[in-house]
């Protein structure tokens, strides 16, 4: 006890952060600040149509109703934002690509060094990504393969051109315009994002993949996801994030809907580690995203996982409505927050249908100065006949100079459904620390191991490419929080 | 030089002293048996050894191969080859035996400057031994110590003390909780490890487990002091008469 | 003064304030004064506030009630006979609130003040205005208040009974309880609010309960009022060093019943009981919140609350447990259950942890269900027809939090009321 409470006084401020450089490139910007203008830039730099301007003015017009309703009743402490300081669309000049061989090698450089080749003779075997270079998508992988599969994997820009029947009929759908202040701003100055459609009855053999990443100062990310997984389709989907180091907060505010017709499954998974700000909380992204699923149809299934390392801010609920019969939802979590981090995060659970199940395993790793806070809503509708909910909550706290909380709501209307809600608070024991280092381990290593078996329920549903790397990120985001 | 010095070693938790002077000296290829009542300060001897925290070292050193164990972190001591085995293995879930294992070695073999052991010779070695030591094969896919009965953790003790190679193996109350078939399978292991240029420390409070793991040197610790020393007969003096003999001469 | 916007229209304003006797005692009219500044511009809280999202009070605030001390036509002669009589109690009563001596005993070791003989430092020290509307309105309109002082052990179990009457107009009262037990002193307090029939009531208390070092509480509450009552109750409770807090709920129905307790440790190895149980049908709105804030190392808190839900009822749990940066060794645990009757209740629950510090113990569970059909068919295969079964099950699960009143005489009668409603229930769904 004694080693942890004087150690986590202590922490060492030590250079942690990977991913903190900057790639220096010139950039097309639009004029700083928000309005009306701001928006026309963007719908005119991605030539949209009028449907898809008019839908984001329409949100942006609503979004200044909302002047007074950005989201409080989150455990977040950050200075006002202001909206007009910022840049809401950067991309890197270069012109139309035939190939990938022609994107900027500074970009390519940039996703080498991030651990994300693009070049055809490098990519990653079974995985297709799409980068995303601050406003813009820079370059897509196995695009052609794909093609050929009937999947759609593109950036959402591009969807809005060659698929508008789709976005017309599924964006916004399950994140309204007017859902909160985020889910609104996103919907008016979106720059890109993925679109991934899967058509019936296929199970997606690769694995595809998004990878953000926010590189010019005072620039908001605000990207759109949009996947949509038709009858009987299998598609497992990753998405990673980082962004340099900067004294300055940048925000991002980003949206994703997922749709399941009948029989498809979606897993989602994302590891998060932008920038986290430095020891003494200065700097670090505000990550404001709503994600949610409908699981339209009947026996459909989405599953969440997500290993939440970065941010400063973290307020985020990927969330699942279950309103096909027999569908399922699952959500996996795990988030880290140590110096002056701050964390909200959860997800809701919504049963509309009848034997529709929801699980979530939530894991709240809380050190330093850093606050984390689980936030849940398990919500059972007067119809949803035998519908079942299993949750566990657990935090670990490291050093008492942090927090960790959990806030449940249970809403049951509905007598023949059960629902189960545990949670618990825990420590690394004195006694689990020095066990591990009489067998030779140093304490970070100890820390790490232990942690990430604590985090074990929740890493093992991620793809195997995905898991050692979030496993490694465990041991990393932890470094100085003991010894 | 001895493997394993202790000199004068006088501890203290908070404001009361438990060990007042302990002399000891282990050579390769010894087994020294350190019996007493309870609350004398066996275990306390161990963790100091060991480095566990919340122990003051008011007087004395503790020399391996010559060099200062205080200097050192419990890591540091562990990697240096010292290895204690805990009357309470702690549990810890999540975390398989195997990776345990793995990511103990691989401390060791990084602190000398040895390459991570390779995953087929790892599964390997570790087959052998949890064979060797009677060990269901799907222990070590197990969360280590979680839900172990007492002499799984034992021998799970064992099974950690054959792989890291120690140089002194301090064995902790290791017979508590052991039913004699158990005894046997734990006893023969660590027989098994017995070598010239390794010395163990086997702390006991009662002369059963002497009967399998048999000591070269008997020291009888009463009130924080070696009250006697002699040959394996002392074990089974003790056995016979008791500790009260000593009990009231080191009062 | 000015008030924020979409306020809820509600009868506690002006003409209300008019109504109620001004308060001859200065510190009491002082004390109203300044609790009418903190609710008037917020009035009754609603769903957007975070405590009431659970429990809307717009039903509340269209009742056009008057201040039971302006109600010149109830007449209580005497305690109503369905009120449970616990041998070797004695007996407070308070009808609308005000103590009534020709109806109360005397009780050897407590001593009884009105505000005058109290200790003024007590009044809202606990309960503050700011900390909760409900305790807000109740400040405000409050016409006096009934300390109870305890110096040693209290052999005889203290029986308080609330009754609530209205004439010929719905009345509100805001009754204000200051308990305070003395170092090492003991009590067993037993409170039983009920109503007559008639036009409604809605009975506003507030308790603050003080207890000394090594004192020892032990409270049992039973609400039962009638189908078109209000009940909004809050308890404040500040622990002493080892001293020791068992408390009990039991709510058996009224339009809207909240049952408010929070606690704050305020010395080491202090222990808290929280425990209680719920059986609602018809409209009935019943909600237990709980806070307990481990402000200091070493304590203890246990809570266990049951319910089962019938009719278009409505029960909420909202438990918090807060554990301050240096509350190290904090042993907290909460768990909620609910059991469904039948098609149309809804079971709202919130059980929160807010943890500042690493040692600590801290733990909740909730969970809701109907009853296990297997254990139903086990029972009938034993002969035993299904209207029997199902209250012999109900009566086990809400056992799981009765049996924790260590009082022999409180548990049973507790247990006989649980009964009382189940048949009753039976009735009505035979008829």
């Amino acid at each position: 006890m004694a080693v942890t409470r004087e150690t986590a006084a202590t922490v060492r401020d030590i250079e942690q952060y990977k991913y903190g450089f900057v790639t220096d490139i010139e950039s097309d910007m639009a004029p700083k600040g928000l309005n009306e203008d701001t928006i026309r830039f963007i719908s005119a730099k991605k030539n949209e149509p009028d449907w898809m301007l008019e839908s984001r003015l329409k949100a942006y017009r609503h979004w200044l109703t909302l002047a007074d309703e950005e989201p409080t009743w989150a455990k977040l402490h950050y200075p006002k934002i202001n909206y007009q300081d910022s840049y809401y669309y950067a991309a890197p000049k270069q012109a139309k690509l035939a190939s990938l061989d022609e994107v900027d090698p500074k970009l390519l450089e940039t996703y080498k060094k991030l651990g994300i080749p693009l070049l055809e003779q490098q990519m990653l075997a079974g995985v297709a990504v799409d980068a995303v270079f601050d406003s813009v998508s820079v370059a897509t992988t196995y695009k052609k393969k794909l093609q050929e599969m009937g999947v759609i994997f593109s950036p959402i820009s591009e969807a809005v051109h060659k698929h508008p029947d789709l976005v017309k009929k599924y964006l916004g759908s399950v994140v309204p315009y007017t859902d909160n202040f985020f889910a609104t701003l996103n919907a008016a100055v979106f720059t890109d994002g993925s679109f991934v459609y899967i058509p019936k009855g296929l199970r997606c053999p690769m694995e595809l993949s998004t990878y953000f990443r926010i590189n010019e100062k005072n620039t908001g990310q605000f990207e759109r996801t949009l996947i949509i997984a038709d009858e009987g389709s299998y598609v497992s989907y990753l998405e990673g994030c980082t962004a340099p180091q900067r004294d300055e907060n940048q925000l991002h505010a980003a949206v994703v809907e997922l749709i399941a017709l009948d029989d498809a499954e979606i897993k989602y998974s994302t590891v998060q580690n932008w920038f986290p700000g430095d020891a003494d909380g200065k700097g670090g992204i505000y990550n404001f995203v709503t994600k949610r699923a409908a699981c339209r149809g009947r026996n459909s299934k989405v599953m969440w996982t997500q290993v939440e390392t970065g941010s400063a801010i973290t307020w985020k609920y990927p969330s699942c409505i279950l309103q096909g019969d027999n569908s399922s939802g699952e959500f996996y979590s795990v988030a880290i927050t140590n110096n002056h981090q701050q964390a909200d995060t959860g997800t809701k659970m919504i049963h509309l249908g009848k034997n529709t199940r929801s699980k979530i395993i939530s894991k709240g790793i809380s050190a330093g100065h850093a606050d984390n806070t689980y936030r849940g809503l398990v919500r059972i509708g007067a119809k949803a006949d035998g519908a079942r909910n299993y949750t566990q909550c657990d935090s670990l706290l490291i050093g008492s100079t942090c927090g960790a909380h959990t806030v449940p709501y249970i809403e049951t209307r509905n007598p023949t459904a059960r629902t189960e809600h545990e949670a618990t608070t825990s420590k690394i024991s004195e006694d689990q620390l020095f066990y591990c280092m009489q067998r030779g381990m140093t304490q970070e290593e100890a820390v790490s191991l232990i942690v990430n078996g604590f985090c074990k329920e929740v890493l093992q549903t991620l793809p195997m490419e995905f898991a050692v790397e979030a496993q490694k990120l465990v041991g990393i985001s932890l470094e100085g929080s003991v010894g | 030089m001895a493997l394993l010095e202790i000199k004068n070693l006088h501890v203290s938790v908070g404001d009361r002293e438990i060990l007042k002077g302990i002399n000891l000296s282990l050579n390769g290829g010894e087994v020294h048996a350190v019996m007493g009542p309870n609350g004398t300060g066996k275990s306390t001897l161990s963790n100091v050894i060991a480095g566990r925290a919340g122990y003051d070292v008011t007087q004395g050193e503790v020399l391996l191969d010559g060099k200062d164990v205080f200097a050192m972190a419990a890591d540091e001591r562990a990697r240096a080859g010292i290895f204690l085995a805990f009357q309470y293995p702690v549990e810890i879930p999540g975390v398989s035996t195997s990776s345990f294992l793995k990511t103990a070695i691989n401390a060791k073999r990084r602190a000398a400057g040895q390459k991570e052991i390779d995953a087929m010779e790892f599964l390997k070695l570790v087959k052998a031994k949890t064979k060797a030591l009677g060990m269901a094969d799907d222990m070590i896919k197990r969360p280590l110590n979680v839900g172990f009965s007492g002499g799984e953790k034992k021998r799970a003790e064992v099974l950690q003390m054959t792989l890291l190679e120690p140089r002194v193996a301090i064995l902790d109350e290791t017979d508590s909780g052991l039913d004699i078939d158990a005894l046997k399978v734990v006893s023969d292991g660590v027989n098994a490890l017995r070598r010239e240029d390794r010395a163990f420390l086997v702390i006991t409070h009662y002369q059963r487990l002497l009967d399998y793991i048999v000591p070269d040197h008997v020291h009888v610790l009463v009130n924080g002091r070696i009250a006697a020393s002699g040959g394996k007969e002392l074990a089974l003096e003790l056995e016979a008469e008791g500790y009260a003999k000593y009990q009231g001469a080191a009062a | 003064m000015k008030r924020a916007p979409g306020l809820m229209d509600h009868p506690f304003g002006a003409d209300y304030a008019q109504r109620t006797l001004a308060p001859a005692d200065k510190h009491l009219a002082g004390f109203r004064e300044q609790a009418r500044a903190v609710f008037e511009p917020h009035g009754l809280p609603g769903p957007k506030n975070e405590s009431w999202r659970f429990t809307p009070l717009r039903s509340l605030a269209k009742v056009p009630f008057i201040p039971a001390d302006a109600a010149d036509d109830v007449d209580v002669s005497a305690v109503p006979p369905g009120v449970v009589s616990l041998p070797g109690s004695a007996r407070i009563v308070l009808v609308n609130g005000v103590y009534r001596r020709d109806l109360s005993d005397a009780i050897e070791g407590v001593e009884i003040f009105g505000l005058q003989g109290a200790d003024r430092n007590l009044l809202g020290h606990l309960a503050t205005a700011a900390s909760a509307p409900l305790a807000a309105l109740n400040a405000s309109f409050m016409t006096g208040a009934l300390a109870l002082r305890v110096n040693g052990a209290v052999p005889a179990t203290l029986h308080l009974i609330s009754i609530a009457a209205a004439g010929n107009q719905p009345v509100a009262f805001h009754p204000r309880l200051l308990i305070s037990l003395a170092p090492g002193a003991s009590l067993t307090l037993v409170e039983t609010h009920c109503g007559l029939p008639g036009q409604a009531t809605f009975a506003n208390p507030v308790t603050e309960i003080t207890l000394g070092e090594d004192a020892h509480l032990r409270r049992y509450v039973q609400v039962a009022e009638q189908d078109d009552s209000f009940h909004l109750a809050t308890t404040a409770v500040a622990l002493a060093a080892n001293s020791r807090m068992e408390g009990f709920h039991l709510g058996l129905g009224g339009a809207l019943v909240r049952q408010e307790v929070n606690v704050v440790m305020r010395g080491t190895a202090a222990a808290l009981e929280l425990h209680g149980a719920y059986a609602l049908g018809g409209h009935d709105h019943h909600d237990f919140t709980t806070s307990v804030n481990h402000h200091v190392p070493g304590c203890t808190s246990s809570q266990v609350f049951k319910g089962v839900v019938d009719g278009e009822s409505h029960g909420v749990y909202q438990g918090r447990i807060h554990v301050a940066r240096d509350a190290q060794k904090t042993d907290a645990r909460q768990q909620h259950k609910a059991l469904f009757l039948g098609r149309g209740p809804q079971i709202d629950c919130k059980p929160e942890l807010e943890i500042y510090a690493d040692d600590v113990q801290c733990a909740h569970g909730a969970a809701t269900g109907e009853i296990d059909a297997d254990h139903m068919f086990f029972l009938a295969a034993r002969g035993i027809d299904p209207a029997t079964a199902r209250m012999l099950l109900v009566e086990a699960f809400l056992a799981d939090a009765v049996e924790r009143i260590s009082d022999e005489t409180v548990r049973a009668a507790f247990g006989r009321d649980i009964q009382g409603w189940l048949s009753r229930r039976n009735l009505k769904a035979a008829a």
